[in-house]
């Protein structure tokens, strides 16, 4: 201390205060920004050109931050193509996701008694709560979007060859850990919504031949889902997932650094690359371009986030999880449609005619065990990633031209096309022509569904309380209850009904033409209101049905707004 | 140079950067704000929303759960339950919104009940404990059952949320309950522990129709007071005799199968709708809508002609 002091004293002897404590300060300014000192730093700003030596390479060298990026970019990749800036986002990305997922786990305890109520106070009880949430769950779905769209502009530029086969790989490990990030999360709510798609997406453990069960039991905890698989699937969330990406990403941006961003493909001599071989006129150094560049993106892309989670964006939080009620169309997370759409095959080879088809899947289930669920589902889904890990060490073409990669270009549409088509189909509407991949039940009982859907809002609870009339109106094309919501929902439940009549859907059923309706509105206690459809229609075997669904109306339940 | 072009060669000046970076960071800002400053209100105005649902909720709950021995209406069943909606069991109270949306319960009149129990604690905690805990001995004569355990943690089907949804439901009804001379009121503590009347007797023939009753398993879905084991899946017998004659005579009545002519009196009704259960099925159960198909359709096979008819007999005596 007392030396400190006498060095400070004797400064201050032979340079005055002022100029000691501007020394001082611009110290400790230095040693914060690791190199650069606050001229060098007003420099940046201001847009002046870099003294020489450059003193603004010292950050990427004595900090951290910085040196994880490269100290300069080849000007032809500052432009938005080739990189689209889709690797910057998905790190930032991820950065967001942590920071606000920190925020939610401050309310929230993974035990299925808490959960719910825990999203009911985040909700109702937590300031920026909603926001907050709603910013987490669309950052991870926007994630899901930006890494997959990074991963196809790398493969769409050949980026993924000699040098940079490794950093393609970890690459695929960074898609599934974001994959199984989401995933994880969407078990978390503890609603219908979440527990119904984590038990088809874990279903899909169960049907591995030979260790299927006991894998289940490994993900679940339980034959089922319940306190021990949320425990699970929450760890697996807040730290197994994040620490596999964050070490993924720190190796992912050491070999960026280490071999560059790739030039455009035209710009380079097939089989060679330049990355890092820039010549003097064309760097672009990272400080101050980049760093400017970068953060203009993070900042406009968060402002989107944040005015989609303020005006259009809300996170849905369903009914209690309830694992005795299934609700009617239940999916997997959008982001795995196209593995629900592969279990929807029912054959080992689709192309044959069925008769063949059931005797080779007869054969391979004696022979090897293999049904089409396991083949598709277990085998040909996770085959597909295996084909992404591996595939920059089996592509032989050394050349990243477009013109060179005709058939690797194909096979990528193909692929990206095959992954849509299955997402359709694994959706409960099915592809939209070919209609493959449709579930559905009695068209009576879609016309509840489409109305009085099990889980979401619909159109009857979208009605507000208001607007219905107590009595039983006949469902027909000129209603006349005395309130134009009501009437206009009853034409659209007509309409519906019609349609169903005249147009069979995919599988051919289609409601008879003697169907009719009737919908009932029952005062139950003085701001609550019980609406009940009844259809009455001839089943298949001619006989008379009816099909009766209900719920609940409250005066003050909001589902409109 | 194409609009394509122009895009993927796109390279912001560095005061675009900075001024685009900056009015971001500006948006964000406000719109954290914005948030910040209605973020109080919008928090009620959730909150009472959530309630509203939990009522919701808390309805079907009630339907699936509770309407079979405490009314459709929460009037009560002779026999099985007391009335939830009465004035004297909830009381009454306001919803009362304050300037920040804040919605809260106000109790104009307390419940005269809890009062009578000297039970100490709120309407809300009585209803929770008693749904799920039940109630384990028996308070008068009234009952043929005591309450059963509704919890989970209790053997019964309800989970935690579910107690607080139809608590929350139950607790609604105080809006605008039912006047106490239409509801079935529990006796008071002390009351009601008196013997019951004694029955009318039964004759031989009806006598073996309990044993039919009983034996062929009846008792697993339908009730009678003081007879076997008290089913909660098909409707209440209690009174069948007396229910069948108004059904028969009620302006709904017909039936749904071609080779069944509608009953005549209330014996043939309760025979025809044994042997062909789906013959008529009533409109409104406690559950909501009746489900048709439920019960067994079999019993012509099952009962003797001699069963069948001391059955319907004992059933008819139900009165």
């Amino acid at each position: 201390m007392a030396i400190v002091g006498q060095k400070l004293v004797k400064q201050i002897q032979a340079t005055g205060l002022k100029a000691t404590m501007a020394q001082r300060l611009d110290d400790a300014f230095t040693r914060f920004t690791a190199g650069l000192s606050w001229n060098d730093v007003r420099g940046v700003l201001r847009g002046d050109p870099p003294a020489k030596p450059n003193p603004r390479v010292k950050p990427h060298t004595e900090g951290f931050w910085f040196h994880i990026r490269p100290t300069f970019y080849h000007e032809a990749v500052t432009t938005l193509y080739p990189t689209f800036r889709l690797g910057l986002l998905s790190a930032l990305f991820f950065t967001f996701e942590i920071i606000t997922g920190i925020f939610l786990m401050i309310f929230y305890t993974p035990s299925p008694t808490y959960a719910y109520g825990n999203m009911l106070d985040i909700l109702t009880n937590v300031p920026f709560g909603k926001f907050v949430r709603d910013l987490h769950r669309l950052g991870a779905e926007a994630m899901v979007i930006i890494v997959t769209l990074h991963m196809v502009r790398t493969f769409v530029t050949g980026s993924y060859k000699k040098p940079r086969q490794f950093t393609w790989f970890t690459g695929v490990v960074l898609l599934v850990v974001t994959l199984f990030l989401s995933f994880s999360g969407y078990l978390l709510p503890w609603d219908q919504l979440a527990f119904w798609a984590v038990t088809i997406g874990t279903s899909m453990a169960d049907a591995v031949p030979g260790i299927g069960p006991q894998l289940n039991l490994l993900l679940r905890g339980a034959p089922d889902i319940g306190a021990g698989g949320l425990l699970r699937f929450y760890l697996f969330h807040v730290v197994l997932f994040p620490l596999i990406g964050v070490i993924f990403v720190a190796v992912h941006y050491y070999k960026v650094v280490r071999f560059g961003i790739s030039l455009p493909p035209e710009m380079e001599a097939i089989g060679e690359d330049t990355a890092r071989k820039v010549p003097p006129e064309k760097r672009v150094n990272f400080l101050p371009d980049i760093l400017t560049n970068e953060l203009m993106y993070a900042g406009v892309a968060f402002a989107i986030l944040a005015i989609s989670c303020a005006t259009w964006y809300s996170a849905p939080l369903e009914h209690h999880a309830d694992p005795l009620v299934t609700p009617n169309h239940t999916v997997a997370p959008w982001y795995f449609y196209w593995l629900q759409g592969l279990l929807k095959i029912p054959h080992m080879i689709p192309l044959l005619p069925s008769g063949i088809a059931g005797e080779v899947d007869r054969f391979f289930a004696n022979v090897f065990g293999l049904t089409p669920k396991v083949f598709w589902g277990v085998i040909v889904g996770p085959l597909m990633f295996a084909l992404l890990f591996v595939l920059p060490y089996i592509d032989p073409n050394p050349s990243r031209r477009y013109g060179d990669r005709k058939v690797m270009l194909t096979f990528g549409a193909l692929f990206a096309a095959a992954i849509i088509y299955l997402s359709l189909a694994g959706i409960p509407t099915g592809v939209p022509i070919t209609g493959f991949g449709y579930v559905g039940g009695d068209p009576a009982s879609e016309v509840g569904q489409a109305f009085i859907p099990d889980e979401g809002v619909g159109p009857v609870r979208r009605l507000p309380y208001e607007a219905y009339v107590v009595g039983k109106f006949d469902i027909n094309a000129q209603p006349n209850t005395g309130s134009a919501g009501l009437d206009r929902l009853i034409r659209d439940i007509h309409n519906d009904m019609e349609a169903r009549k005249a147009r069979p859907d995919p599988l051919g059923k289609m409601l008879s033409a003697d169907a009719s309706g009737s919908l009932e509105v029952k005062q139950i206690q003085s701001n609550l209101r019980q609406i009940i459809i009844t259809i009455d229609y001839t089943d298949v075997n001619g006989a008379p049905a009816q099909f009766k669904k209900y719920t609940f109306l409250h005066a003050g339940s909001g589902y409109a707004d | 140079m194409s609009i394509v072009k122009k895009i993927i060669t796109f390279r912001p000046s560095f005061t675009v950067r900075i001024l685009t970076g900056l009015i971001s960071m500006l948006i964000l800002l406000s719109v954290c704000t914005f948030i910040g400053l209605a973020d109080q209100t919008r928090l009620n105005v959730r909150a009472a929303q959530f309630d509203s649902r939990a009522v919701e909720a808390g309805a079907k709950v009630y339907f699936d759960q509770c309407a079979r021995c405490h009314g459709v209406n929460g009037e009560g069943v002779e026999g099985l339950g007391p009335a939830l909606a009465s004035e004297h069991f909830v009381g009454r109270i306001e919803l009362v919104t304050d300037a920040m949306q804040q919605q809260s319960i106000r109790v104009i009149k307390p419940s005269e009940r809890l009062k009578q129990i000297e039970w100490s604690g709120t309407l809300e905690s009585y209803i929770e404990s008693v749904t799920a805990a039940g109630l384990p001995v028996k308070t008068s004569n009234l009952w043929d059952v005591t309450h059963p355990t509704f919890s989970e943690r209790f053997g019964g089907p309800l989970r935690e949320d579910q107690i607080r949804d139809v608590t929350r439901f139950i607790i609604n009804y105080g809006l605008d309950p039912l006047p106490n001379d239409q509801a079935l009121l529990p006796p008071a503590p002390g009351e009601g522990m008196a013997p019951r009347p004694t029955p009318v007797p039964l004759t031989p023939a009806q006598e073996a129709g309990k044993q039919v009753y009983v034996a062929k398993g009846c008792t697993a879905c339908h009730a009678i007071r003081g007879v076997g084991a008290q089913g909660a899946i098909g409707p209440n017998l209690n009174k069948i005799g007396a229910v069948a004659e108004e059904r028969i005579a009620s302006e709904s009545y017909k039936t749904n199968l071609k080779d069944q002519p509608p009953a005549t009196t209330g014996a043939e009704y309760i025979r025809q709708s044994i042997l062909y259960p789906n013959a008529y099925v009533v409109a409104q159960c406690p559950q909501g809508p009746c489900p048709a198909g439920v019960m067994p359709q079999n019993y012509a096979q099952q009962l003797t002609p001699e069963e069948l008819d001391n059955l319907v007999d004992y059933l008819n005596s139900l009165r």
